[in-house]
Order: C-alpha cells, then sequence, then structure tokens
C-alpha cells in the first residue's frame, strides 16, 4: 500500500473537519464571553444560492471620525470603539490602527476616507432565516421601513471579533414576530 | 488510442481477416497489443456517477438552504458534518480499494466528497450569520478539495478546480485588492493541479474535457491577472485598466498557450485534441488581422511600450522565451510562425521612434509578415515538412479580405474579389485533399 495518498487524504480529511470546525470554536467563544451591542439598521431580503434566504443587515453608523493626520488606504483594518448612548444603541466613538485599550472594540475594514471621515464595512452583513419566514419578513420590512423605532441588531462583541446574536424590533426577537405573523 | 478506437479496430479484424489483408500473427499482434480492458469505464457510466453526485451534492446545499431554525444548533451542525464524514469513508474505502475500484466510483466518491465539504462551509457560515462575499467562501472551498484531485485521480473535481480558480480570478480583478488577494495567485493555484500527474509523469493522457475546461481556466485566470495589472490610477475617472496593454498581454498568453511544451505523443496528436493551440491560435490570428488595419497601429504600439513597464509582462515574456526554444527545438514550425506576430508591435515601435516608417509600419509589416507565413505554411507541405496548408490558404484569404475591406474600391469590385478568393479557397481545398488521397494510395 503505498503511503503518500493516504497521509495527503488524512491531511485533507483533517484540513476539512479543521476548517468548520475553527470557524464554530471562534464564534462560539464571541457568544460566550462577548459583550451585547445593539446597533441600529436596515434589513431588506435577498438571497444567497448557498446559503439560503437572509436579511441583508446595513447598521446605521456607516462613518467614523479620523483622528488628525491619519490617512487610510481602501481596504486597510482599523478598530473602531462602541459606546451605548442614552437608549441602549452603540455608536461610533473613536477608531484607530491598534486596538484601544478600554471599551469595547471592533475590527472593521476601512472602505474610504473624506474630509477627515472614514466609511468602514461592517464584519457582519446577513442574517439568515428559515425559507418559509423570508417572504413574510419582507412584507414585514415594507410595513415597518418608516417606523421611527427602527431594527435593532444585537450583536456579541469579544476581543475585536463579532458575531450578529439576533434581530429585535420594539423589544421582541424578529423570529417571534415573524412566526406570530404566519399563524 | 482510446477505448473507443480500440473496439473499432477489434470490429474490423474479422472482416480484414476474411479478405486475407492480414497474416494470423499480424492479427494476433494486433488482438493483443489493442486490446479492450472490459473492467474499464464507460462515459455513460462516469456521466451518471458524477450527474448522481451533482445531484446529490445540489441537494444538500439546497437543504441546507432552507435553513432548520426549528432545529438546535447541535442538531444542525450534525446536518454538516454527517454527510461531510459519510463522503469521507467512502473516499476511504475508494482509496483502499485502490485499481480494483472503478474509476465512475472514485469520480463520484471525490465529487461528494468535495460537494460535502462546500455544504459544511455554507452550513457553518449560515449558523453564524457570517458576512464575507461569495468568492471568500469559494477560496475555501476550492482549497479544502484541491488534494481529492491528487489521491483519487478524479478528472471531475479536477474540472471543479479548474472552473472555482477561473470564476474567483475573474472576479477578484477589483481595484486596491492585495496581490495575495488578486488573481496574480492564478499561476500558483493553476499549479496545484500539478500533482494531478503523479510525480509530475503522465500516465495516461488527459481526458478532452479536462483539457479544454484547463485552456478555458488558463485563460480567464491569466488574463484576469493581466487586466489587473494594468490598472492605471489617476485621470479624469479615477483609477481605471489600460486596455491597449492588457490587449497585448493577452496576446502572449496567446502565445503560450500555443508554443506550451508537449511531449512526442502530444505533439503528434490531432489539433482538435489540444485546446490550447486551437484558442491560441484564434487568438493570434484575430490580434494579427486587427493590426494589419492602420487605425489599430497606434494603440497597439502604446500598447506594447506601456506593457514593457510591467514586471508581470517580463515574467510573461521569459515564459514564452522558454516555451519557444522548446517549440524550436521539436521543429514546431507552424506554431513558431504563428506566434512570431507577437513582437510586431514592439520591432514597430522601435522602428517608429527611430524614425523609419510612417504610422502605419505596423499594419504594413504586420500584412507582410502574415502573407509570407501563409505561403509557407503552404509550401511546407508540398516539401514534405510538417505544414499547416490550409492555415495558410485561411491566412491569405483572410488578408485579401481585410485590405479589401478596408479599400476604397466599390462594392461590385469587392464582391467580385470575395466571389474569387471564395473559389480559389475551396478550389485549393479540393486540391489539398486529392493529392493527401494520391500521397496516400502511392505510400500503400
Amino acid at each position: 500500500m503505498k503511503l503518500l495518498p493516504w497521509i495527503i487524504f488524512s491531511v485533507t480529511v483533517l484540513a476539512q473537519w479543521a476548517a468548520p470546525l475553527f470557524q464554530i470554536w471562534t464564534h462560539e467563544q464571541v457568544l460566550m464571553k462577548g459583550t451585547i451591542i445593539k446597533l441600529k439598521c436596515s434589513a431588506p431580503d435577498p438571497y444567497d444560492p448557498l446559503r439560503g434566504r437572509f436579511l441583508a443587515v446595513r447598521p446605521e453608523p456607516t462613518e467614523a471620525s479620523l483622528p488628525e493626520g491619519l490617512k487610510l488606504a481602501s481596504g486597510s483594518p482599523v478598530y473602531i470603539t462602541l459606546t451605548p448612548g442614552a437608549d441602549g444603541i452603540s455608536t461610533i466613538t473613536g477608531l484607530s490602527l491598534e486596538p484601544p485599550r478600554q471599551g469595547t472594540f471592533l475590527r472593521v475594514h476601512a472602505r474610504s476616507s473624506y474630509d477627515n471621515k472614514a466609511s468602514i464595512t461592517w464584519p457582519f452583513d446577513r442574517f439568515y432565516i428559515n425559507e418559509k419566514l423570508a417572504p413574510e419578513a419582507d412584507r414585514w420590512f415594507a410595513e415597518t421601513i418608516n417606523s421611527s423605532k427602527g431594527i435593532i441588531a444585537e450583536v456579541r462583541v469579544f476581543q475585536g471579533r463579532a458575531v450578529l446574536a439576533d434581530l429585535v424590533f420594539n423589544d421582541k426577537r424578529f423570529r417571534d414576530i415573524l412566526k406570530a405573523r404566519i399563524k | 488510442m482510446n477505448t473507443s478506437h480500440r473496439r473499432w479496430l477489434l470490429e474490423q479484424l474479422p472482416k480484414w481477416e476474411q479478405e486475407q489483408l492480414l497474416t494470423a500473427d499480424s492479427l494476433r499482434v494486433l488482438r493483443e497489443r489493442y486490446a479492450v480492458d472490459e473492467s474499464e469505464v464507460g462515459l455513460a457510466q462516469m456521466v451518471m456517477g458524477i450527474l448522481g453526485a451533482l445531484l446529490i451534492g445540489a441537494g444538500l446545499i439546497a437543504v441546507i438552504g432552507y435553513n432548520w431554525d426549528d432545529f438546535s444548533r447541535p442538531v444542525r451542525l450534525l446536518f454538516a458534518f454527517l454527510p461531510l464524514l459519510l463522503t469521507q469513508l467512502l473516499s476511504m474505502r475508494v482509496l483502499r480499494g485502490g485499481q480494483a475500484i472503478a474509476a465512475w466510483l472514485r469520480e463520484t466518491a471525490a465529487l461528494l466528497q468535495a460537494l460535502a465539504t462546500g455544504a459544511c462551509i455554507a452550513l457553518v457560515s449560515q449558523f453564524y450569520h457570517l458576512g464575507g462575499e461569495w468568492p471568500d467562501f469559494l477560496f475555501w472551498w476550492f482549497l479544502l478539495s484541491l488534494p481529492l484531485t491528487w489521491v483519487l485521480r478524479s478528472n471531475a473535481v479536477a474540472i471543479f478546480y479548474l472552473t472555482v480558480i477561473a470564476v474567483w480570478s475573474v472576479n477578484q480583478v477589483d481595484h486596491g485588492k492585495p496581490w495575495q488577494d488578486s488573481p496574480l495567485i492564478y499561476p500558483l493555484l493553476l499549479l496545484g493541479l500539478l500533482p494531478y500527474w503523479p510525480g509530475l509523469r503522465s500516465r495516461t493522457p488527459l481526458p478532452i474535457s479536462v483539457r479544454w475546461v484547463m485552456t478555458l481556466s488558463s485563460i480567464l485566470g491569466l488574463c484576469s491577472a493581466a487586466i489587473f495589472v494594468c490598472e492605471r490610477q489617476g485621470g479624469m475617472y479615477g483609477f481605471g485598466y489600460d486596455d491597449d496593454a492588457f490587449i497585448w498581454l493577452w496576446t502572449l498568453i496567446a502565445a503560450a498557450l500555443v508554443l506550451f511544451p508537449l511531449n512526442h505523443a502530444g505533439i503528434h496528436e490531432s489539433t482538435g485534441r489540444k485546446p490550447q493551440v486551437v484558442l491560441g491560435t484564434l487568438w493570434l490570428l484575430g490580434y494579427g488581422m486587427a493590426a494589419t488595419f492602420h487605425n489599430f497601429n497606434n494603440s497597439f504600439t502604446r500598447g506594447v511600450s506601456q506593457a514593457l513597464k510591467l514586471p508581470w509582462c517580463w515574467g510573461l515574456l521569459a515564459v514564452l522565451a522558454a516555451f519557444a526554444f522548446l517549440a524550436f527545438n521539436q521543429r514546431r514550425w507552424s506554431l513558431l510562425a504563428l506566434a512570431s506576430v507577437v513582437p510586431l508591435p514592439l520591432v514597430a515601435g522601435q522602428l517608429s521612434q527611430a524614425g523609419i516608417g510612417s504610422g502605419s509600419l505596423l499594419a504594413w509589416l504586420v500584412t507582410l509578415h502574415l502573407s509570407i507565413i501563409g505561403l509557407m505554411l503552404i509550401l511546407f507541405d508540398f516539401y514534405g515538412s510538417r505544414g499547416a496548408p490550409r492555415l495558410g490558404a485561411l491566412m491569405l484569404s483572410m488578408l485579401i479580405i481585410a485590405r479589401m475591406a478596408d479599400s476604397h474600391f466599390s462594392l461590385l469590385i469587392k464582391g467580385f474579389v470575395f466571389i474569387a478568393v471564395g473559389v480559389a479557397f475551396l478550389a485549393f481545398n479540393f486540391f489539398m485533399s486529392r493529392r493527401h488521397r494520391l500521397a496516400a494510395q502511392s505510400n500503400s
């Protein structure tokens, strides 16, 4: 029996398990240990051919003020500090090239910079939902798009990484609202 | 000789025996040499196996896409990992079976495992609402599937890999991407298939389907890299791509494809089984014909001077020089003649800078060059060398048509010339067929 094919096959099998398991471990860490932050966002309903229906989550703060003299190239990684306001909704209160020593921070990418401001790309942009709930989500979104309350994204943040935990509207979980509507 | 050719030959032998064309000894030798291995897989069996694997894989991904949020996370994780485990066990069984395992089963197992890997990654990213673009997902998917082509020697996974790296490369032609996330790594990704030939020695020739996909993938991947390196900063519209420069880089790629080194058996295969020659020739002919039009001259010569400022261009030139040297050693004259159109814009540019010739120097140079090549391709055949008379005649006809197109003759004259060229082309084709038939008869 030739050894080399077996070695390659074993390494491949290990890698095929390690890649998703590493993702699971990293994101479970964030979900278990992370600080919860809330972001106002919009969430229309598009489709991914491989991963199914999702809501395109677009957190509203998309810009951060640049510190004096800092210039950013498109796509460069930066750290933003998130601070909750009186209503519990977090806003971006700082931007730096290094992780800040205090506060809740998140690693994001700068899309472009102009007039002492940088537009950022959030590390999460989709919330997957059940195919059965998706059409209802679309209708619900159209009805509530002008609501002053807005959709809130609950995000767990840990050591600069973020996992989108849930979407909330009017203190109710998004899935619960949709399930109640289709009953 | 493939299985269907062998079968045809074996079917003819009784008839030839009856007609006493062959001796009993010759018949025995032919039967032994071209015996058909009945355990070899048929095309239909292979297609059915691959189709089955594709359907199961697509079904798996669709089931995942439904998003079973009524189930707990561990149960959903089971959905992701159970198919992966099962397909890995099947591949292990196939690997243990070695040569005794039917080829269709080997292909099916490899493809199923590749698809289950993709489904598993997709499901995990669905659980955690991971963002990111689909090319990132593709990147990890094809990297984790690549070793299956090495260990299971799967043509289906090789085709999948080649298709996906081409799609990924085309998508990565984007402003501001770092080189390691751009089509510049395409040549490395393509080299990843090298162990597909164990020990870099080919046991069996690559199937024609893999050759076509490999050629198309190479064209898309390398041409994407050419566009990427031709990014132009500044100007009225911000960044853009220097199309004059990348068109010459594409021509270098076409020449490299045409001259791609082949072994002795590969050189003597029919052109139809060499897609890199077919597609490379088409581009070189198109480029050559376009260069004979005066209005393209400036952009073609400017493109060369711009391209020569790029390190990627020098890398391509080095590869092309090596391929040309090997082709020269192997006496592949027709293809060398065809590839010789590549340096003409460079020569014309240098001559123009030295004050020799007008702004349409390139057009005249290429017209003259292609006319000589066309004639030589015909003459090679007449003097017993390996030529390409029909290609030569086609080049001459195209040149005449091109010159008619940009001339000021009346439609009537152009019409008569077109008819004359058409008749001459058909007559030449008839003459060549007759000549080859007579030569074959006199040899026998």
